[in-house]
């Protein structure tokens, strides 16, 4: 696992200028480390048999059953049943921070492309909505394989700026997804926590699945600037001039509140939620997922 | 009030806006990062801001006094004894003796010790002036501590105010070395009397010299006078203006040699330098000129370290009168020292008188002809023969020599004309015969030993002729009349005999302490020839006759030469060829009668006083001029003007005393030892400092540096405090 995860590092993935490959090169190298994970196939493992009724798609009679017994079966995947998901990618100015070798918005792009790739391969339908203050470009779910590119065109086109309202987004996709199903929210949720949490509460309230990725970059978390320094607000208009040395231990105490604040709220409304940093290796949120998942069907299962 | 020992470094005050300034270009230099996470940092910027405002302040605040605590230290604040002058208002005496004699001009590269001891008086001024307590300052040359006319400082005791240091500068500026050789003793005994108008007052003295060895010889007069100075409450600092000792070369003496000076003859001139090193001089050259005009020089191939050498040449004049003779080397350390002067005063003839008891004159024509031999042989001397009643009534002052020959008595008169000839300076020389009275000789010349004649007689008497002895009868020493005759081995006297002469009184011995001596004795051991020096005159009696009768010596050619040496001694007033050195009076007579009270001085350009006008003190007899400060070396020149018409030249060389030239210094132990148990303190005229805490008032310096330590702690604590240190483990991480 060391090995391949090597070659997941930001400073790696930098160097993969298209978002597919990059996926490509995120998951396989995911896949190459978790090859013996007894998670691997289980969406696209068979389930049952089920007699056909009308209506059922004809292409799904398993054909051997019916040379044996001459009755219609159909053959049922778990994926089919289940897995339709929407990955709402946040693409407001304050993704566009970062001071790595991917800011936030190329971190949290390449994720949720990684797991559109991962999703696409399992045949599970996948949708994307990239948002700022509203909802700036919408790919519906599908499940085939090209639909990859219409996920990926859609990040491509969506350069960070304006401000987030993720209630309003929260709200929109209530509306527009009426299936529940699995929403992925890729953001630096660096929003109204009260609207955040209202906007989530709804959608568990519809049954979604909600697995939330924070992403925030080093800087963000550890605020090692020195020297006198000017801070520009990318969402708001405030400007500050300050020492950060002096305001760096206020600043920590604030930001782990606030942090607290979002794991809290998350843990109340069974959302996953894992912050990732965007110096970590890409296989995190990967792995994450991934576990997530298992943790969600062993819990469907129950 | 402090004041400051630099206060010019107080502009660095100004560097109190760095701190600001640096803030300001930081500010302009500021990094602008677009951030997102704005909420938190607006948190912390709210709930820090007060605080983290003061603390910045306060940082401020430290490093501009950390800034100024630099500058402050670096201008050596002074606390004035405030206290103490307003209770006593005790006032501070300030005397500077300033040693200017010409070994102070001593140079090496663009700098000289008369330079630094200028530069260090400025600053003892300049520090006093800083002070607002009353000063006052006294500066004393040495050249002008000595003399007649007593001390006259150049100030005396001046109150200082903040104008003075560049009065000090221009008074300094102005005053050049002196070309005396003046030791620190009359500058001090000066000082001590300057002290009585100090009754009361804090007294500090300045001791400004270059230490050399010469002038701290003899330190125990110097001593007495420091302790008493101490005993005083003087606070003395000695400054030393020479660092090292340099070589010197200097042209010690130039004088004219034993023989005959008159014009048309060759005037032998004897030339010394002497080396004040520690190496051997090589091909030192002496350009000579006479009367202004170039001739061969003089050369010396060696000349040992420490060591004087003299070379001798003739200096020829046609004229009769005065006539200038210079020498000078090339340039070293002191040029002062390096030139000389000599006038020789040249008659057309010596004229000598020869007073013959016999009638006939045989002996003295002898001696005449043997004087001036005629024909193209010149002696200079021109000689004439009287008899013994001429010494009555004729003035004898225009001879230069006189020689009685075999004179049996004369009268009262004549014995009083001729003590007062000799006493006054003539040279009288004695030959004896059969005439002379052993009686008169005893009671009226020689008069125990009071008169002129060096010894008293027995009578005439035969030296006995002795076949076995093959001793020469003349044995001589090496007076100078004689002295020619011991060159190289020579014995031109072997063959000279003696039959008779007076023999001195059985048992008498000149005195060993006395004006007398035996120059040349007899094979039995009787004075042939004594010298007797009477008044500023020589007397030289000869025991036998100046002709041959009583000796065979007169035929013999070496009697030429003796008598040729004996004329050139009697006719050589002693001490008439020293130097008169520079700084020593010139004293003359004049007749009233033939000159004019008013007259013009000349003096060489380096005197300092320059071309001036004199005007003679008369007395009923005779005028009296005085030149009472020659103090430059050279020819001083007095155009005397004659009653009725015509101009006279008077000249005198002056030279500088070749002594002071010797650079050997006194290193601060030797000193110590020397002025052993005078408390003193020493400094290197380069390294002086030492009087500005004294005179300023207390240091402050050290108080700033402590409380500069304290600030700069504080500041980095402060600033250590203020600032982001990630903790180890996170360092190595990033």
């Amino acid at each position: 696992m060391p090995d391949s995860r090597r070659f997941l590092h930001p400073e790696a993935i930098k160097r993969i200028a298209r978002l597919d490959l990059r996926a490509r090169y995120v998951v396989e190298g995911f896949l190459s480390g978790v090859h013996r994970s007894p998670y691997f196939g289980q969406s696209v493992e068979f389930l049952q048999h089920r007699e056909y009724t009308r209506g059922d798609d004809l292409r799904r009679i398993d054909w051997k059953v019916w040379a044996k017994q001459d009755r219609y079966y159909l053959k049922q995947y778990e994926e089919d049943t289940n897995l339709r998901a929407t990955l709402l990618v946040d693409v407001s100015a304050s993704m566009r921070y970062g001071a790595g070798p991917l800011n936030k918005f190329e971190y949290g792009a390449t994720v949720a492309c990684s797991l559109a790739y991962l999703l696409l391969r399992q045949q599970d339908a996948v949708g994307c909505v990239s948002f700022d203050s509203a909802a700036r470009v919408s790919v519906p779910q599908r499940s085939q394989r090209h639909h990859l590119e219409a996920i990926i065109q859609a990040l491509e086109v969506s350069a960070p700026e304006n401000k987030t309202d993720l209630g309003r987004i929260l709200r929109h996709v209530a509306e527009s997804y009426p299936r529940r199903g699995l929403l992925v929210l890729v953001s630096d949720l660096l929003v109204n926590r009260p609207e955040l949490f209202k906007g989530l509460a709804m959608l568990r309230q519809r049954g979604f699945d909600i697995m939330l990725f924070h992403i925030l970059d080093d800087d963000e978390l550890d605020f090692p600037f020195s020297g006198a320094t000017r801070f520009d607000g990318l969402e708001v208009p405030e400007r500050l001039t300050c020492n950060p040395r002096a305001l760096r231990e206020g600043y920590l105490e604030a930001l782990n509140k606030y942090l607290e604040e979002i794991r809290h709220g998350c843990a109340r409304r069974a959302i996953d939620y894992a912050m990732l940093r965007t110096s970590q290796p890409l296989d995190a949120p990967l792995a994450a997922f991934v576990s997530s998942r298992q943790r969600g069907s062993r819990s469907t299962s129950k | 009030m402090p004041t400051f020992a630099h206060p010019a470094l107080l502009w660095g005050l100004a560097l109190l806006s760095l701190p600001v300034l640096i803030h300001l270009i930081n500010l302009v230099r500021q990094r602008h990062v677009p951030w997102a996470a704005m909420e938190f940092l607006l948190v912390s910027q709210r709930k820090n801001s007060s605080w983290i405002r003061f603390r910045e302040l306060l940082l401020l605040a430290l490093r501009m006094a950390a800034v100024a605590g630099v500058v402050l230290a670096l201008a050596q604040p002074l606390l004035n004894h405030e206290i103490g002058f307003r209770f006593g208002r005790q006032k501070t005496h300030l005397i500077v003796l300033l040693d200017d004699s010409f070994s102070m001009s001593d140079r090496q590269s663009d700098t000289s010790a008369w330079d630094r001891g200028k530069q260090a008086i400025q600053q003892i001024g300049e520090d006093a002036a800083l002070r607002s307590s009353p000063h006052s300052f006294t500066l004393l040359r040495y050249s002008r501590a000595r003399g007649a006319l007593g001390s006259r400082p150049d100030l005396l005791e001046e109150s200082i105010d903040s104008g003075f240091g560049s009065r000090l500068g221009k008074l300094l500026g102005e005053t050049p070395v002196s070309q005396l050789a003046v030791g620190p003793r009359p500058a001090l005994e000066a000082a001590e009397k300057l002290l009585d108008s100090s009754a009361g007052d804090s007294v500090t003295l300045y001791l400004v010299t270059d230490f050399r060895t010469r002038d701290w010889d003899e330190p125990a007069e110097l001593v007495r006078l420091l302790e008493r100075l101490n005993q005083r409450n003087v606070r003395l600092q000695l400054i030393a203006c020479a660092e090292t000792r340099h070589a010197n070369l200097a042209v010690a003496a130039l004088q004219p040699d034993f023989g005959t000076r008159a014009a048309a003859v060759p005037v032998p001139m004897e030339i010394r330098v002497n080396n004040f090193s520690d190496e051997p001089a090589r091909d030192v050259t002496i350009a000579l000129e006479e009367d202004g005009v170039a001739r061969a020089p003089v050369r010396f191939d060696e000349i040992p370290a420490g060591a004087s050498q003299s070379q001798k040449f003739a200096s020829y004049f046609a004229t009769a009168g005065q006539h200038v003779v210079s020498a000078r080397l090339v340039g070293d350390a002191v040029a002062l020292d390096n030139a000389r002067w000599h006038v020789l005063d040249l008659p057309l003839k010596v004229p000598a008188l020869i007073i013959d008891g016999n009638a006939e004159s045989r002996e003295a024509r002898f001696l005449a002809t043997l004087f001036a031999p005629g024909g193209a042989v010149k002696t200079g001397i021109d000689p004439s023969i009287e008899p013994p009643s001429f010494l009555n009534d004729h003035p004898l002052d225009g001879y230069r020599s006189i020689y009685l020959l075999n004179v049996g008595r004369l009268d009262h008169v004549a014995v009083d004309a001729l003590e007062k000839y000799v006493h006054a300076g003539g040279g009288l020389g004695i030959f004896m015969g059969d005439r002379p009275q052993v009686d008169f000789y005893n009671k009226q010349l020689y008069r125990n030993g009071q008169g002129f004649f060096p010894l008293p007689l027995a009578g005439a008497t035969r030296l006995l002729v002795d076949r076995l002895d093959k001793a020469p009868d003349l044995e001589v020493t090496d007076h100078p009349v004689f002295k020619v005759f011991l060159l190289n081995g020579m014995k031109a006297l072997d063959t000279v005999t003696v039959e008779r002469f007076f023999a001195a009184m059985p048992g008498w011995k000149p005195a060993r302490d006395s004006q007398t001596q035996i120059i040349a004795r007899l094979r039995n051991g009787s004075p042939l020839a004594v010298e007797k020096i009477f008044g500023a005159g020589r007397v030289l009696a000869v025991m036998t006759t100046a002709g041959p009768v009583w000796n065979n010596w007169a035929r013999d050619p070496s009697f030429v030469v003796a008598m040729l040496q004996m004329q050139a001694y009697l006719a050589t007033r002693p001490g008439s060829g020293h130097d008169r050195v520079v700084g020593t009076p010139i004293e003359f007579k004049l007749d009233p009668a033939r000159y004019e009270r008013q007259m013009k001085l000349l003096p060489p350009e380096a005197d300092p006083l320059g071309p001036r006008t004199l005007q003679a003190t008369s007395g009923p007899q005779e005028m009296t001029v005085t030149i009472d400060e020659p103090d430059a070396s050279g020819i001083y020149e007095l155009q005397l003007t004659r009653m009725g018409s015509g101009v006279e030249l008077r000249r005198w060389a002056v030279n500088v005393d070749a002594d002071e030239g010797d650079l050997a210094l006194l290193g601060s132990r030797e000193l110590a030892e020397r002025l052993e148990p005078v408390k003193y303190e020493y400094w290197q005229a380069g390294h002086f400092s030492g009087n500005r805490q004294e005179l300023a008032g207390t240091d402050l310096t050290d108080w700033v540096l402590y409380l500069l330590i304290a600030i700069l702690i504080g500041e980095q604590a402060l600033a250590y405090v203020a600032s982001y240190h990630p903790p180890a483990a996170e360092r190595q991480g990033r």
